[in-house]
């Protein structure tokens, strides 16, 4: 049973004046009557949600005065309006709650106001009457410019006052404009109007739209709204740009409809320039609340362009425009509460939050709310805008939705990790009527979240098992690590038991290193001890997000997945000591990326009639679609592949990692990339833009990435940067391979993706297990290890000689694979290249054992002891699968070699016993294993036998030759060990890429703070921007 | 007649916004605005006014019967009424804005107000 929404209205009104009526001394009475009525019409409009939400009832109009429109003021309910109203009496009764002690200290009076002001929101949103429509907008004018005084910041008066000055123009235009569409149409009634059209009074109708569409604070019209934002108490600023923004939003929409599709286009032109304008001086921003108005601005504006593109929106509309307008509002008005509790106004004030898991997690919610990021509702409301408009070809607009949705993560996630990195000296109390409105908002936007996702038509990621399973590790943060981790490696070896029958060979090699891989790294992770909190969440995500790519069929699965794994991945990258600025490069990098994936996918699902686009239906595209969906789908791929010119987030990420998840990043999740590539090869093949040939460029970025990454990386001097900086040359030889589109380039691609998990994963253990004991991970400042860690010595020395691919371990397979893939290949100089990379491979991978386990050992490590257990145990596991896959190669890659014969037939391996032929030369690796092992055991007794009598030089031995042997680093003789070649070839080198991005970056802050400018702070200037917008809105409209 | 009165109205609105962008006293923005919403009022009145009919008052010079062909537009009448309350309101409101603004800055001057910006 529903109550009538007249009631919604009556009860503010009534509620207010009863606070009125009360003494003076009575606020706690009062305040009593405010949260009960705020309820009371929470629970209406709720009811009336459910109503609608489960019958699908048509609106109902409801008339006052027993009067049908135009002769009396009608209101109207439905769907959106029982939400609209939900959500602004939620946010009112929430943003009462927080504001308590305020409200208490201010008595009744304060009260009265938020309640006219909740009240005039729902009136706004209910009222079907123009002029009616102005009282409400004026009544919020007035209750806002009574509740910004509540605020204890002394600048919140003149805030208020250069808003009351905008509004006051605002109020003129209005009326002006609803006097003459009264006098045009004679009616009042917003239906009477539209039903006529504007055509009749354009110039007014023009002027009702302008002064509504300045109630959403556009660009460049509103410098007073973010004085508010700035100023104001956070809990009215929540109410302020939750509740009135999405109200004003509603209201905006309904006088649209006056206008019709003719006057969509202006929305829309409003609406992307405040989004991108918008996010652009958020940039720059220090203060918290100024830039949360910032991006309120831009939010916003990314609803009005989906107002403005409701043409081609169709069913999705509400769908849509609801999504984005209920994430930005609940985000929105859950950090407001946060930034209640946090003292300074900085962002990097918010390291305080770091003591309260919960709030960090209410935190973390909000920005992947407001980025768009799954499983929320703005990720499925985004994914249908996107392909809609693609759909249409509106792919300009399309752009600059994506531009700005990614510098809008930029600062957000920079927020999120001063957040996690930065101190503070402040304290955190969390009395109960400030944690409950962020709870609320908590709860809120994951119930939204599992909305969106049965909505959607799509799979709903909040009933995914792999998801499931990662978030249920954020209750499980009261458990000691050690359990955690056990239930990890139970789950990812559960899945694996489960799930791989269902995949052909070359999936079922991504799926071993997904699941089995990750789990082997997990046995390292048992090394830390505590409860190690938002550790697991991180990681389980990650790589639930890579265990959902291996399973999406069509394009929504995969990019969601694609989204889920860079989002874990970069909380994990997060979690290491210096990496902020790391993690931030890889998160912006990342959803660049992700952004030109989700691109590609809705240019290709534009040519295919079905609302899912099937993966495999990539290959049935055809020019000129084709080679530009391979190209957006390229990049993405190359970025998280870390090929050269998007690499710079890599060296960073990977070194600065924990010392476990250093190979989950690196050896695990880099994979994901290369997944990315194979299916795409696979499926799309060769293709050509404007007849360059699209796989010859990746060819040669292939080379290029291996031969300059390991370049890079004999210059390092901090080990895992070596690796890491290797890592992206061999990310490099495996995209050589697949473009090589051969068969055996084929399988030597997935022979690294094999070996660059193991030795990638061992070494980074093995190093990061001497790093965590010598407290360094400069080799310069290590040496002699070798005795003290036997055990990381022979998982390093394993790992170099698999990795450089010198006989027999497996990394020579690969070579052998790839010298034949190249034979069988025309193009010849990226070859060289390649050829080049390997000795310079081993220039690096020396300088790990050289470095350091030979050499002096030094004076502090003298009682060192062996890396943990947990960590060596799971390098001796790679050294056997390493060995094992060295004497018997055949037992994985067999079965593959078939695979891809579907696909390339010509030049596949022979397998006979354990030789294996390709057209060029034959290869047994237990041969060769057996060869070696003969040389290697006659050389080295031939070496102890003529140095049986060699006295052992100890350190001290040198003293006498009058040389200190503890030296300033810099005169170590290890420390920039191959100057010569860095004369050579250095200038290769230099940081062109770094500073390519480091300039677009200073770019972009730069237009922010010239943008910035525009505000000096004069309410008069305000007054006049507002009327510049007027005026260039309408020479826009002129123009069309 | 009507023209001259809705050009009145009019004058009155740009005069207003005129005086509210060219003064930089709170008090004399806020008498601007006052001017400026009385052109307003001028303008509506003006749109409701039909040539040769009388007020929309029903009694005994207008019956009832015959009051659609005698009288003006009454709705404008009303939403003057209306627009002239909020006006007061919102004037009021500003005065108090401006009295609180003195207090603690001990100036009117709109262009000193800026310690928020940017």
């Amino acid at each position: 049973m529903v109550i009538n929404a007249l009631h919604i209205l009556a009860t503010g009104l009534g509620a207010a004046f009863l606070t009125g009526l009360l003494g003076e001394k009575r606020n706690g009475l009062a305040f009593m009557i405010t949260l009960g009525a705020l309820a009371f019409m929470s629970a209406v409009s709720a009811g009336w949600l459910v109503l609608f939400a489960a019958t699908g009832a048509h609106p109902m109009d409801i008339q006052t005065a027993g009067t049908p429109p135009p002769f009396a003021i009608a209101l109207r309910m439905g769907l959106a309006e029982a939400a609209l109203l939900t959500l602004i009496n939620l946010a009112g009764l929430f943003a009462a709650m927080h504001m308590g002690e305020t409200l208490l200290a201010r008595g009744r009076r304060a009260m009265a106001v938020l309640l006219v002001m909740v009240m005039a929101l729902c009136g706004l949103v209910l009222t079907r009457d123009l002029f009616n429509l102005f009282v409400f907008f004026e009544l919020i004018v007035i209750a806002t410019g009574g509740l910004v005084l509540l605020s204890d910041d002394e600048r919140a008066v003149s805030a208020g006052f250069k808003y009351l000055i905008v509004s006051q123009f605002i109020s003129v235009l209005l009326l002006v404009g609803i006097v003459f569409g009264y006098h045009a149409t004679g009616t009042l009634n917003i239906d009477g109007m539209a039903e006529q059209g504007s055509g009749a009074f354009v110039l007014a109708f023009f002027l009702i739209l302008i002064a509504v569409a300045a109630e959403l604070k556009p660009f460049p019209a509103n410098g007073w709204a973010l004085d508010i934002y700035e100023s104001a108490h956070p809990g009215f600023a929540a109410l302020f740009s939750a509740a009135a923004a999405s109200a004003a939003l509603f209201a905006f929409d309904k006088v649209l409809a006056i206008g019709g599709a003719e006057w969509l286009p202006v929305a829309t032109g409003i609406g992307i320039v405040s989004f991108v304008a918008g996010n652009l001086l958020a940039l720059p921003q220090t203060n918290d609340r100024r830039l949360l108005g910032y991006s309120s601005i831009a939010q916003s504006g990314l609803i009005l362009v989906a107002i403005g593109q409701q043409d081609i929106l169709g069913e999705h509309y509400l769908f849509i425009a609801g999504g984005l307008l209920l994430s930005h509002a609940v985000a929105k008005a859950g950090l407001y509460w946060l930034s209640g509790f946090v003292a300074g106004r900085e962002l990097t004030d918010w390291a305080a939050l770091r003591q309260r898991p919960l709030l960090v997690l209410a935190f973390v919610t909000g920005i992947a709310m407001l980025s768009g990021l799954p499983p929320f509702p703005g990720f499925y409301a985004k994914w249908e805008l996107v392909h809609l408009l693609a759909n249409e070809g509106r792919l300009a607009l399309l752009g600059w939705i994506l531009f700005g949705a990614l510098v809008e993560a930029g600062y957000l996630f920079r927020w999120f990790g001063y957040a996690i990195k930065r101190e503070s000296s402040q304290t955190i109390d969390c009395p109960p009527d400030r944690v409950i409105p962020v709870v609320a908002a908590l709860l809120a936007g994951w119930a939204l979240g599992f909305a969106w996702g049965e909505l959607s038509g799509r799979s709903n990621l909040l009933l995914v098992l792999p998801l499931l399973f990662a978030l249920a590790f954020l209750l499980l943060e009261w458990a000691p690590a050690w359990l955690k981790n056990i239930l990890a490696i139970g789950g990812l070896s559960f899945w694996f038991l489960q799930t791989w029958q269902d995949y052909d060979p070359l999936r079922l090699i991504f799926l071993v290193i997904f699941t089995l891989g990750g789990a082997i790294i997990f046995l390292a992770s048992f090394h830390a001890h505590g409860r190690r909190v938002g550790f697991y969440p991180s990681a389980m995500t990650m790589f639930a997000g890579m265990v959902l790519l291996l399973q999406a069929t069509d394009s929504f699965g995969f990019f969601a997945a694609w989204e889920l794994l860079t989002i874990g991945s970069y909380f994990l990258i997060l979690r290491g000591k210096e990496s902020e600025p790391h993690a931030l490069s890889y998160i912006v990098f990342s959803l660049g990326g992700a952004f030109l994936i989700l691109a590609g996918f809705a240019i290709a699902s534009a040519v295919s009639p079905a609302p899912t686009f099937a993966l495999g239906q990539l290959a049935m595209l055809e020019a000129p679609v084709a080679p530009w969906v391979f190209l957006l789908l390229a990049i993405g791929f190359m970025t998280k592949t870390a090929a050269i010119g998007l690499h710079i987030w890599l060296p960073g990420a990977h070194a600065e990692a924990e010392t476990d998840v250093s190979p989950m990043v690196s050896g695990v999740l880099l994979k994901a990339g290369l997944y990315g590539l194979f299916m795409l090869l696979m499926s799309m093949g060769r293709q050509s833009l404007y007849g360059v040939d699209l796989v010859n460029m990746m060819l040669w970025i292939g080379a290029i990435t291996a031969l300059l990454g390991n370049l890079m990386a004999i210059f390092q001097e901090d080990a895992k940067r070596l690796l890491a900086y290797s890592s992206i040359g061999q990310m490099g030889y495996a995209l050589f391979g697949l473009a090589l589109m051969n068969h055996l380039g084929w399988l030597m691609a997935l022979m690294f993706v094999i070996n660059h998990y193991v030795y990638k994963s061992m070494l980074f253990l093995s190093v990061g297990g001497v790093a965590k004991r010598t407290g360094t991970r400069a080799m310069y400042q290590m040496g002699g290890l070798i005795t003290l860690m036997p055990l990381s010595f022979i998982a390093t020395l394993i790992g170099i000689i698999a990795m450089s691919g010198v006989p027999p371990l497996s990394g020579f397979g690969g070579r052998w694979i790839f010298y034949n893939a190249i034979m069988d290949a025309d193009t010849r100089l990226p070859m060289v290249l390649i050829f080049l990379s390997g000795p310079i491979a081993f220039l690096y991978l020396f300088r790990l054992i050289h470095t350091i386990f030979l050499g002096q050992l030094k004076d502090e490590h003298r009682r060192i002891k062996e890396a943990p257990f947990s960590i060596v145990l799971p390098q001796m596991i790679y050294v056997a699968i390493l060995m094992g896959v060295a004497i018997f190669p055949g037992l994985v890659l067999r079965r593959v070699d078939a695979y891809i014969s579907q696909f390339l037939p010509e030049g596949a391996l022979n397998w006979e016993g354990l030789t294996i032929t390709s057209q060029y030369g034959w290869w047994n690796p237990v041969a060769i294993m057996i060869v070696v092992a003969c040389i290697f055991g006659l050389i080295f007794g031939w070496l102890l036998f003529v140095n049986r009598k060699a006295q052992k030089v100890k350190q001290f031995n040198i003293v006498f030759s009058a040389e200190r042997p503890y030296r300033p680093e810099t005169t170590h003789f290890a420390w920039n060990f191959f100057a010569p070649y860095r004369k050579a070839m250095g200038f290769l080198v230099q940081p062109f890429v770094t500073r390519f991005w480091g300039a677009i970056t200073d770019l972009l802050h730069t237009a922010g703070d010239l943008g910035r400018r525009l505000y000096n702070g004069n309410g008069q200037i305000y007054a006049f921007h507002f009327l510049v917008f007027v005026v260039v809105v309408f020479a826009f409209k002129a123009g069309l | 007649m009507v023209h001259v009165v809705m050009a009145t109205g009019f004058l009155l609105i740009l005069i207003g916004f005129y005086g509210a962008l060219t003064n930089r006293n709170l008090l004399r923005m806020i008498v601007a605005f006052t001017v400026a919403d009385t052109g307003v009022n001028v303008v509506i009145v003006s749109v409701g006014h039909l040539h040769g009919r009388t007020a929309p008052i029903l009694d005994r010079a207008v019956a009832a019967a015959d009051a659609v062909q005698r009288i003006i537009d009454p709705v404008p009448q009303a939403l003057v009424l209306t627009a002239i309350v909020i006006g007061v309101g919102v004037t009021a409101l500003m005065l108090a804005y401006a009295w609180r603004i003195y207090r603690q800055h001990r100036t009117l001057d709109i262009a000193r107000l800026t310690a928020l910006k940017g």
